[in-house]
């Protein structure tokens, strides 16, 4: 969603045609706890919007609203122009969800699973068209119980489509999976975005929601603290690049100053200066040339939303594990 | 109400229990090694352990010394049966294993034959079953009392003769109190514990929360579910009939009663166990809550023993127990037909089983507290 569609969003109200998600002011309270505290978002047709935030942010009690199995305290929510409140039954029958952790049945085959979803929704669903979409044609006959995390997730999602539904709302559907499996899954949902499904992502994952989004939605503390392309987030808060110089020979942090280069942080043997740009870059490296100054590794790199996040609350996306 | 998916639950519901072994152990063949076991124990015990049926048509004093010699032995505990009823009629109505007829005339022709001893001896009959050891051994302990009796009455004649008539009886056995206990726990077990488990697992898995995104309804879910726990109380009914049929010479009413009362058990465990469920979250807590329902149940309820061997209060407690009133209810329906019976436990058991399973109804939610 565009800022300018956001802006007729907020001014002209929510029930416009080309949204197919609209929330207005969603408060969930758990006793004296907001776990949502006023979200307002729209998502329009066929864009992959990432509701991006760490865990405990409130993301899954905001979709399981919008998804209609939960009740807000208070907010209205529509989906295809549908009332959550009055139109559960219909909703239903167009929307395909992945919960979070999803899981199925142990003792069904991959086949089986997605034909007993299809006949809950009384669906005329092409089986094997859903298994060649998630890639588990190799896998159709074996039990649930005996797949992958990955591959679990993979009949998750084709479980999702058995309505061959117009939003699909993926809750978390990486997590937990390895580098090879988490890729997997993101070139299916690639997949669906070519299909034209409308997909609305949950996940704590930075990087999987710059490799899948067209729209991030930043939530902490159950409020939505940044939206915007990744693009538009990013050079929204931040202006400068991250030049980190490790093993130089002295007087770089002394180059630096000279140069009204702001230092991010400083280390023995490595120093992160930041750099307004490109041409400020280039004019860096001369410099250093000029100056005789040598060094082992210099690494350029522009904040993402990993810091984007870290600058708004003080906090890390994901928790870094503790050393047992 | 939509068929399509209610049979679509069932169907898996079906397809995951055959492929489930230690499922198919403790609905199939949990109940049926009970049944042999406890079968080949007692298979030679009556329900009329020490029991022993005596008509005195006669009335007169010798007859009446006889049946006091039988009370004498200590080892029986003697019933008259009332002299105008049909001998035979009684012993099969009754399902006896041994009945001595004392003949009108009895103490006549015994004081004729002291005067005159080359009359004919008076004959008492003995109706019994052919098929029960146990009768043997009571007509050997009668044999011995008449012996007394006659050396007592002359020392070398014989008085007293018996005139045997072997019955193809229906005698109650162990097995015909037995079966009816046995399908009545597997039923409550597999309903119980199948509800419990079935909802503990899904709903921690979070397949609950998958079906809440469906347009599956509660009704449409519950109802899949009471047909599943029915077809298992129907799968494991069969078999305990089967073996006791098969290895025991059961001989059940199978009659509409019956299905009757496996059906409302089912309501009233799976109710109980919807309840459970609604309390209590975790899988392991929620198994030990229904364990904590089913073993008290299971042994006070007069499945295993009659509850005439209990003490008073335990008897008195066990009228408060549901499954007292499946098992009553199936053992008047498949064994003694007993009417008034049938029609007390129905009403309790049904009564029981709509109040609990209504709550079980209102209470469960599709969606996480």
């Amino acid at each position: 969603m565009s800022p300018k569609t956001y802006f007729y969003f907020i001014i002209l109200g929510w029930n416009m045609a080309e949204d197919v998600i609209t929330v207005k002011d969603l408060v969930k309270l758990y006793g004296d706890v907001r776990a949502v505290d006023g979200i307002t978002l729209a998502v329009e047709k066929g864009e992959v919007f990432a509701f991006l935030g760490p865990n405990g942010a409130g993301k899954t009690t905001t979709v399981e609203i919008i998804e209609t199995i939960r009740e807000a305290t208070s907010g209205e929510v529509g989906i295809l122009g549908m009332d959550v409140k009055k139109d559960r039954p219909q909703i239903l029958k167009r929307i395909g969800v992945l919960p979070q952790e999803f899981s199925s049945f142990d003792r069904l085959t991959v086949e089986e699973t997605i034909q007993y979803f299809s006949k809950l929704f009384c669906a005329d669903c092409n089986t094997d068209h859903l298994i060649k979409l998630v890639n588990l044609e190799e896998h159709r006959n074996k039990l649930y119980i005996n797949l992958s995390g990955g591959l679990k997730q993979r009949v998750g999602i084709a479980v999702a489509l058995v309505n061959d539904p117009e939003i699909v709302f993926l809750d978390e559907p990486t997590t937990g999976l390895d580098p090879r499996a988490r890729h997997d899954v993101w070139d299916v949902i690639k997949g669906l975005k070519k299909e034209g499904k409308t997909i609305f992502l949950t996940t704590h994952y930075m990087e999987e929601a710059e490799v899948l989004a067209d729209y991030i939605a930043i939530i902490s503390k159950g409020k939505i603290i940044a939206y915007g392309t990744t693009t538009e987030l990013i050079d929204r808060h931040f202006k400068t690049v991250n030049v980190t110089i490790k093993g130089g020979s002295g007087g770089v942090a002394a180059l630096a100053e000279k140069m009204e280069m702001a230092i991010q942080s400083q280390e023995t043997g490595k120093i992160t200066i930041e750099a307004l740009g490109n041409a400020q870059i280039v004019e860096f490296l001369n410099a250093l040339r000029a100056n005789n100054i040598s060094y082992l590794s210099m690494d350029i790199r522009k904040p993402n939303l990993e810091d984007l996040f870290l600058a708004l609350t003080g906090e890390t996306l994901v928790e870094k594990e503790v050393a047992k | 109400m939509n068929i399509q998916r209610v049979m679509a639950n069932l169907i898996v519901h079906l397809k995951q229990f055959s492929r489930e072994k230690s499922t198919i152990f403790f609905v199939l063949a949990f109940p049926i090694l009970l049944m042999l076991l406890f079968g080949f124990i007692f298979q030679d015990t009556g329900s009329s352990v020490g029991a022993l049926y005596i008509q005195n048509i006669d009335g007169g004093a010798h007859s009446q010394m006889l049946v006091g010699a039988f009370n004498g032995t200590g080892v029986f505990d003697v019933t008259m049966v009332d002299n105008t009823t049909d001998a035979n009629n009684y012993f099969s109505d009754n399902k006896l294993d041994v009945l001595i007829v004392i003949p009108a005339g009895y103490s006549d022709s015994i004081n004729m034959k002291l005067a005159n001893q080359s009359l004919p001896q008076s004959n008492l009959t003995i109706l019994y079953d052919q098929s029960s050891t146990y009768a043997q051994t009571k007509i050997s302990i009668v044999s011995s009392v008449i012996d007394g009796m006659n050396k007592g009455l002359s020392g070398s004649v014989d008085y007293i003769g018996i005139e045997m008539q072997g019955q193809q009886s229906d005698q109650f056995k162990f097995i015909d109190f037995f079966a009816p206990g046995i399908i009545a726990m597997s039923v409550m077990s597999s309903s119980l514990f199948g509800t419990v488990g079935m909802n503990t697992e899904l709903r921690q898995k979070g397949i609950l929360r998958k079906l809440a995104t469906t347009p599956l309804t509660r009704a449409e879910w519950l109802i899949s579910n009471i047909l599943y726990q029915m077809a298992m109380a129907m799968l494991s009914t069969a078999c305990i009939l089967g073996v006791g049929m098969g290895f025991f010479g059961l001989k059940p009413h199978i009659n509409i009663f019956m299905f009757m009362f496996i059906l409302l058990c089912v309501f009233s465990f799976a109710g109980i166990g919807m309840l459970i469920t609604r309390f209590v979250k975790e899988a392991e807590s929620a198994q030990a809550a229904a364990q904590a329902v089913m073993f008290p149940m299971m042994f006070l309820s007069g499945t295993f023993f009659q509850m005439e061997m209990m003490p008073g209060f335990l008897q008195t407690i066990a009228r408060f127990l549901p499954l007292y009133y499946v098992n009553e209810g199936l053992r008047a329906s498949m064994i003694s037909l007993d009417n008034s019976v049938i029609l007390e436990s129905a009403l309790v058991i049904g009564a029981f089983g709509i109040l609990v399973f209504v709550l079980g109804v209102l209470l469960t939610s599709w969606k996480d507290e």
